[in-house]
Formats: structure tokens, C-alpha cells, sequence
């Protein structure tokens, strides 16, 4: 069969679209692979106006929080060192929220803005002590969305 | 190798396609554009204006999704705000109606339901702007918008439930506090649930109108490019047929000549160096007259002037122009006023040159001439002979036979006098004085073979200037011929005259079945403007001679129909040819028929300088067969049998 002049253009623009397609998925697939966790995977699902996670108790050392926000709402993850019992954080002066900076908390490492269904995994080395995790956006925190963490 | 007859098929049918501007497929339902004259679109900008007319379309369509979306959005994000200012408000109230102040939480309760319901399922709410006016809301479409207003809807009625506890139990009751902190934990994680799903609703409009941002500056990018390609197409398809034009102009062999309003050329094709050996350089500014014939001139100058009185008229004219080598060269010239058109501004003279057709046609009225000019001897001597014959003739039976043998011969004589006078020779017969104006008339009646049924009535006792006597006889003859030819044999012809304007008209006019309206336009066109001698001319001579004899003269002939069936044939004389003899008679004495013509020979013979004679010995009685039809030429029919013999 003769390739006339305009057959074997459309053969071209068919093999150029397909050299794009064949380095283009690959590096979008590339880029929604996340980091391998490294050190105790602690599984967290957040929702309003909980927090859940798969394990209360995991020795010293790195923890990889696998944070998935279950929603509707966005959501924060906020771990914080302390002695005290998780309901019982100090408030700020709008008692709607966790006053951070208060003596006896301990800011460790915190994720802002997990929209829903978003998955995120904060790693941080953690030494023997009781941990809270909770959301601070007002009214979540107590409306019932912390937990707790021991650490041995 | 040979190829097959599909093939050639085929490939003449690509030739043609290629010829008919190459277009196929879509290309064919483009139409020309007119600001490209005759170059087709074609292959080239085939495919531009679909792509041309898709983006727009595409640039317009996302530029009204975009507006209705900003538009949209504008009004979530108004309604989400309210919902989070009513919510404060009933929380305030409820709180007021406890401590004993007066409030209304269960209207403030109702307003905290709307917007949510109007965000999730669709629905109007009062404009921003005021004025009572409402304006409508699409449902919300995004699951995630969605999953965040169904919580925000749960929290509202969880706080219309806690409001209600706190109203009906008081501060007497013991959950009090509890029932407090729970509604304003509630109140503030509704806040940032409404602040969740208005920036949520943000995030994605913003999104959205930077996606129709990108993509209308992409199209607009892409809109310019094709706008671009398409204006370097144009030009270059203008600049071709710019080229293709001066190419036409420059290999023309015909010129190209713009007349300015003042008569001087101001623009002369290059052909001018081929016609006339002259650079159009050294034309330009001069006056057209200046390379007229001075013999043309005044025609020339006369026909220009006329057509530049009308804008938009075409008018022609021949002439001759002077060539470098001092030769005079034949053309035609079709000239347009453009006077109104700004691009022009003058008249443009499409000029042909002719001269060798005016050799030629001068070579075969040349040729013409000198068989119908030896013709016309032996037909002179053969009527001479039979005038003899019929002097010394007794028996009856006899000189009838003389007498039709006579009358063949005078209109032998005729036609090649016709033959003379359409070889364009101009040898004519003169006539030293003035003639009777009747005399002319009945000298032409009795040219004629039918002369019998022609009667002459009231022509005024005028002279006829000499010069123009025998080419008005010539013609009156082939017209008063040409009436009883073309009706029947039982009919009379009447010829008649009368004074009209300063000229006088003579009427020849038959009762035969007479002429279309297209054969008479058409015998009128050839009287009015007798065309020169060729293959056409076969055609209708009798009123070729008739316009030429009459052109020669400026006497106007034309047909008319007779309001009662027949042709009238009307002739009118310039003053310039007449003159008085003596009392003119209001009206003469009615000829009787078959008495009008002289039975001797007419005096006027006696003037001739050469050639013709009026026929002096006339037959009577006789009558011509019936015609078929008319409207052609007598000759033409005498030569099909009728209705001459």
C-alpha cells in the first residue's frame, strides 16, 4: 500500500502523541508515590470530630504517623508532649482552643489542612513519654477530637 | 507501460479538481471569499476559517461559563457567610432568652437553616445587592462541597436541639453548663465547618477560572497565530494575484489605458511599447487626442466626452492611433467611466488594435467591389440590349417576355449595387442638381417588380440634394421591395410623406402578415447600425444596405408595426437634404395604382454620371406570389422561389 503524504503525517503526529503518553505516566504515577514509612507505622484516621489510631502503645523511637482524613470536614494533626489527660489541655481565652504555648505542653510536629480523603505521614522521633494528638481548629478539639499516645 | 482507462479517468478528474481550484473535502464547502477575487480559497486557507470559527466559538462559550461562574460562586460564598452570621446570632439569642432578655432564637433558628438548604439542594435567596430581588442558586455539585454542607447540616440541627434544651430547662437545670459549652463548641466547629466549605467552594472557583484563564489565553495565543497565518495567506494570496494581473496587463496584447477627468492618460499598460512602439513613460500626462487620426479626432473627443458625463457607462469606438514609425494604427476601443470609483477616478479604454482585420476587411471589400463593378457592366450592356429588343418589338407576347427579362435584370443590377455599397467603396453615383423628391420615389417604385401594387400618395413637390439622390432611390427601393415581398400579392403598398420636425418622413407601408417584435428589434439594430461586410451579413442585406446607403446621409430609417397587421417603414429626411421647389402643396393629388411610374424614361437618367439607370419601359399587370413570411431578405427568398419568380 502507498503512504501518501498527508497518511504518513497522521503517522507521525500517532507516534509523537504516544512517545508523550509513554514519559508522561510514568512520572505522574512516579509522583503520587509516597516516601516508604521508615521506623513504627502508627495508622490515623481523623473524621469529625475523632481521632483513631491503630496503636496506643509503641516503643522509643522513629514513629511514622499515616494520617488519613476521613472528613467531611478539613482537619489538623497536632502532637504535643504532655502529662496531662488528653480532655483536660489548657484553653486559650476563646476556650474554644488548645493553648499550645501553655507550661506543660510540648509542640513536637504538626500537619495543617488535611482536606478530606487526604493522606499525609509525619514521621518524628519520639522518646518514652505520653503523647497527644488532636486537632486545634475551634470547636474540634473539644468536641471530642484527640488521643492519646504512650510511648515505652 | 500503457495505463488504463481508469487511470486517465482518475487523473482527468484530479485535473479538474485541480483546475476548479484544487479543492476537495471540506474545502469545497467554503465559499470564495470576495476580497480574493478569483482566487479560490483552496488547500491553503481551506482549513483555517473552520479552525478560525471552532476557536471563537470556544473563546466566547468559555468566557460565559467563566462570567456565570464567578457570578456563582460570588453568590455560595455571600450564602455561606450569612449561614455563619446566623449562627452567631441564634447562638446569641438563645443565650439572651435564658438570661431573661428578649429575643427571637427560634426565627434566628429558621435563618440558620436556610442557606444551608438553598447551598445543598438549589434555590433562590435575596440578592446581595438588596431591593428585594432573589436571585437563584445551582445545587451544589462536588461531593467534597457536598460531604461538607451535609455536616454542616447535622451540626445545625444538633445546635437547634441543643438551643431548645437550653430554653426549656433554663438555668434551673442541671445540665446548664453542659448544654452551654455544647452549644458553643457547636457554634464554633459550624463556623469552621462554614469556613471549611467557603474555602473549599474558593479553592475549586479559583481553580476553575484559572483553568478558563489558561485555556482562553491559550486559545486567544492560538487565535492570534491562525489570525496571523491567515493575514500572511491573504496577503500573499493578493500579492499573486496582484502579480497574476500585472503579468495579464504587461502580456496583454490589447491596452490598458486610464483616462483622467481632463482627457490626459493617466495610466498606459506596458502593451502601448508592443501596439504602438511608444513607452507608456512618455505617454502618461499626455493628451489621448494627440495620437488620434486628426480625420478621428473629433469623434474620438466626442464619444469620450459623452461617456464622461454618465459614470458607470461603457460606450466604444474605433479609430486610429499614430504608431512611433509614423504609421496609423486600426483599433477598438470599449471604454468604462470610472470616474466613481476612487481606485480609478478616470475612464479605462480597453484598446484593441484592428489593423489587421481592417486590411483584411478592406481587401475583401476591395475584392467585392471589383467583381460586383464587372458585373455591373455586363448587366448594363445585357438591359441596354434588351431595350432594343423591346423598342422594336411588336408582338405582345413577346415584349411581356421582354418586360419580365427587363425587370430580372434591374434586380440583378440592384444586388450588385448592393454588393457595392456593402464592400464599403464608397463610388457613388452623383447627381450634379437638385432632384424632385417625387421623382426619387417613383424612379425607386419603379425599380421594382411589383410596382403595380404601390401607390404614391401626397409627397410634397421638395428637391432632394443630388448627391443623395440615387442612394435615397437605391433605399427606398429595397424597402418598397422588401413591402410587397413580404405581403400578399392582393394588397396594396402605400408610400406616403409628410413633414416631420425640420425633416420630412416618407412611410412605406405594407398590409402583409408582418414581423415579430424580436424580428423587428433585431431589422431596427441592423438599420441603426449596419455592421461591415462579413458571413453575418448574409443575413438581413437588404437592411444592411439600407443602414449603410442611409448612414451615408443621416437619414434615419425604422420598422414599425401597423396597428392593423403589416410593417411600416418610416424614413426621415434631414433638412439638410431637402429643398423647396417653389410653392410647397399642402397635399398631392392620390396616384391611381399601377399608373405611377412614367412609361418613359425618367429625365433624371440624364444626370447619372455612371452606371444606373431608372428603368423607362415598365411592365404592368403583374403580381408577385404571396410571401411565407418576412422579417429576411427578398433576395433570399426570391432565391427560394418566392415570391419573386
Amino acid at each position: 500500500m502507498a503512504w501518501t503524504r498527508a497518511r504518513r503525517r497522521w503517522a507521525w503526529a500517532l507516534v509523537l502523541v504516544l512517545a508523550a503518553l509513554a514519559v508522561a505516566v510514568p512520572l505522574t504515577v512516579a509522583r503520587r508515590q509516597e516516601p516508604a514509612p521508615t521506623g513504627t507505622p502508627v495508622n490515623v484516621l481523623l473524621e469529625d470530630f475523632k481521632v483513631r489510631e491503630d496503636a496506643a502503645v509503641v516503643p522509643a523511637g522513629t514513629v511514622s504517623f499515616r494520617i488519613r482524613n476521613q472528613g467531611p470536614t478539613t482537619h489538623q494533626f497536632i502532637v504535643v508532649r504532655t502529662d496531662r489527660a488528653p480532655d483536660k489541655l489548657p484553653l486559650q481565652r476563646d476556650g474554644l482552643t488548645v493553648n499550645e504555648e501553655a507550661p506543660g505542653i510540648d509542640l513536637l510536629d504538626q500537619v495543617d489542612g488535611l482536606d478530606i480523603d487526604d493522606h499525609r505521614t509525619l514521621s518524628l522521633r519520639l522518646a518514652p513519654g505520653t503523647y497527644v494528638m488532636y486537632c486545634n481548629l475551634e470547636g474540634h478539639y473539644l468536641g471530642g477530637m484527640h488521643a492519646t499516645l504512650t510511648v515505652r | 507501460m500503457p495505463r488504463s482507462p481508469s487511470a486517465d479517468v482518475r487523473a482527468a478528474s484530479a485535473t479538474q479538481r485541480k483546475a476548479a481550484g484544487g479543492r476537495s473535502g471540506f474545502g469545497r464547502l467554503i465559499p470564495r471569499l470576495p476580497i480574493l477575487g478569483d482566487l479560490r480559497l483552496g488547500r491553503r486557507l481551506g482549513w483555517v476559517i473552520p479552525v478560525f470559527i471552532v476557536l471563537v466559538t470556544a473563546i466566547v462559550g468559555y468566557n460565559a461559563r467563566a462570567i456565570d461562574q464567578q457570578r456563582g460562586s460570588a453568590l455560595v460564598v455571600y450564602t455561606a457567610a450569612r449561614q455563619r452570621a446566623f449562627v452567631e446570632r441564634y447562638t446569641t439569642d438563645v443565650l439572651l432568652v435564658v438570661d431573661g432578655f428578649q429575643a427571637d432564637p427560634e426565627e434566628s433558628g429558621e435563618d440558620v437553616r436556610g442557606p444551608v438548604d438553598v447551598l445543598l439542594d438549589g434555590g433562590s435567596v435575596r440578592a446581595p445587592q438588596g431591593g428585594g430581588q432573589r436571585v437563584e442558586i445551582a445545587p451544589a455539585s462536588d461531593w467534597r462541597v457536598r460531604r461538607k454542607l451535609e455536616q454542616d447540616r447535622r451540626l445545625i440541627d444538633e445546635l437547634i436541639r441543643t438551643g431548645d434544651r437550653l430554653l426549656k430547662g433554663g438555668r434551673a437545670d442541671p445540665d446548664y453548663d453542659a448544654n452551654v459549652t455544647q452549644l458553643r463548641v457547636l457554634s464554633a466547629q459550624l463556623s469552621s465547618v462554614s469556613n471549611d466549605a467557603v474555602r473549599e467552594i474558593t479553592q475549586q472557583t479559583e481553580a476553575s477560572l484559572s483553568r478558563l484563564v489558561r485555556i482562553g489565553i491559550g486559545l486567544g495565543v492560538l487565535g492570534a497565530l491562525l489570525a496571523l497565518a491567515m493575514g500572511l495567506l491573504l496577503r500573499r494570496a493578493g500579492a499573486e494575484q496582484a502579480a497574476q494581473f500585472r503579468s495579464l496587463v504587461n502580456n496583454s496584447s490589447d491596452l490598458i489605458t486610464v483616462l483622467s477627468p481632463d482627457g490626459t492618460i493617466a495610466y498606459q499598460s506596458p502593451s502601448v511599447e508592443r501596439v504602438l512602439g511608444r513607452r507608456p513613460a512618455d505617454l502618461v500626462g499626455t493628451a489621448l487626442g494627440n495620437l488620434v487620426h486628426p480625420d478621428d479626432r473629433d469623434q474620438v473627443i466626442m464619444s469620450v466626452t459623452e461617456l464622461a458625463e454618465t459614470p458607470g457607462a461603457t460606450a466604444s469606438f474605433g479609430c486610429r492611433l499614430h504608431h512611433e514609425d509614423g504609421s496609423w494604427r486600426h483599433v477598438e476601443s470599449i471604454c468604462t467611466n470610472l470616474a466613481d470609483d476612487p481606485r480609478v477616478n478616470g475612464l479605462v479604454l480597453n484598446i484593441r488594435d484592428v489593423t489587421e482585420q481592417a486590411a483584411l476587411r478592406k481587401s475583401i471589400g476591395d475584392l467585392l467591389h471589383n467583381l460586383a463593378r464587372r458585373s455591373q457592366g455586363l448587366v448594363d450592356r445585357q438591359l441596354e440590349l434588351i431595350d432594343e429588343l423591346e423598342r422594336n418589338e411588336v408582338d405582345p407576347d413577346r415584349l411581356d417576355e421582354l418586360f419580365r427579362m427587363d425587370h430580372l435584370a434591374t434586380r440583378m443590377r440592384r444586388n450588385v449595387e448592393n454588393l457595392i455599397v456593402l464592400s464599403g467603396v464608397d463610388q457613388r453615383r452623383r447627381w450634379s442638381e437638385s432632384v424632385p423628391l417625387r421623382e426619387v420615389v417613383e424612379a425607386a417604385v419603379g425599380e421594382i417588380e411589383d410596382y403595380s401594387r404601390v401607390l404614391v400618395t401626397g409627397i410634397y413637390d421638395l428637391t432632394l440634394a443630388g448627391q443623395a439622390a440615387s442612394d435615397v432611390a437605391h433605399l427606398l427601393a429595397e424597402l418598397v421591395e422588401n413591402a410587397t415581398s413580404f405581403s400578399s400579392p392582393s394588397t396594396r403598398v402605400d408610400v406616403s410623406g409628410g413633414p416631420a420636425g425640420t425633416g420630412y418622413v416618407l412611410e412605406i407601408e405594407d398590409h402583409g402578415i408582418g414581423m415579430s417584435d424580436a424580428e423587428l428589434a433585431e431589422a431596427n439594430k441592423r438599420l441603426a447600425e449596419p455592421l461591415a461586410a462579413d458571413v453575418a451579413m448574409s443575413r438581413m442585406m437588404g437592411f444592411h444596405v439600407v443602414g449603410r446607403l442611409a448612414a451615408r446621409h443621416g437619414i434615419r430609417v425604422q420598422l414599425r408595426h401597423c396597428w392593423f397587421g403589416g410593417v411600416t417603414a418610416l424614413v426621415l429626411l434631414p433638412a439638410a437634404l431637402l429643398g423647396s421647389a417653389g410653392e410647397r402643396p399642402p397635399m398631392a393629388p392620390p396616384m391611381p395604382a399601377g399608373v405611377m411610374v412614367s412609361p418613359e424614361p425618367l429625365l433624371l437618367a440624364s444626370s447619372w454620371e455612371s452606371g444606373w439607370q431608372p428603368r423607362a419601359h415598365l411592365p404592368l399587370g403583374r403580381h408577385a406570389a404571396p410571401a411565407p413570411h418576412r422579417g429576411g431578405d427578398p433576395d433570399a427568398a426570391a432565391e427560394a422561389g418566392e415570391p419573386f419568380e
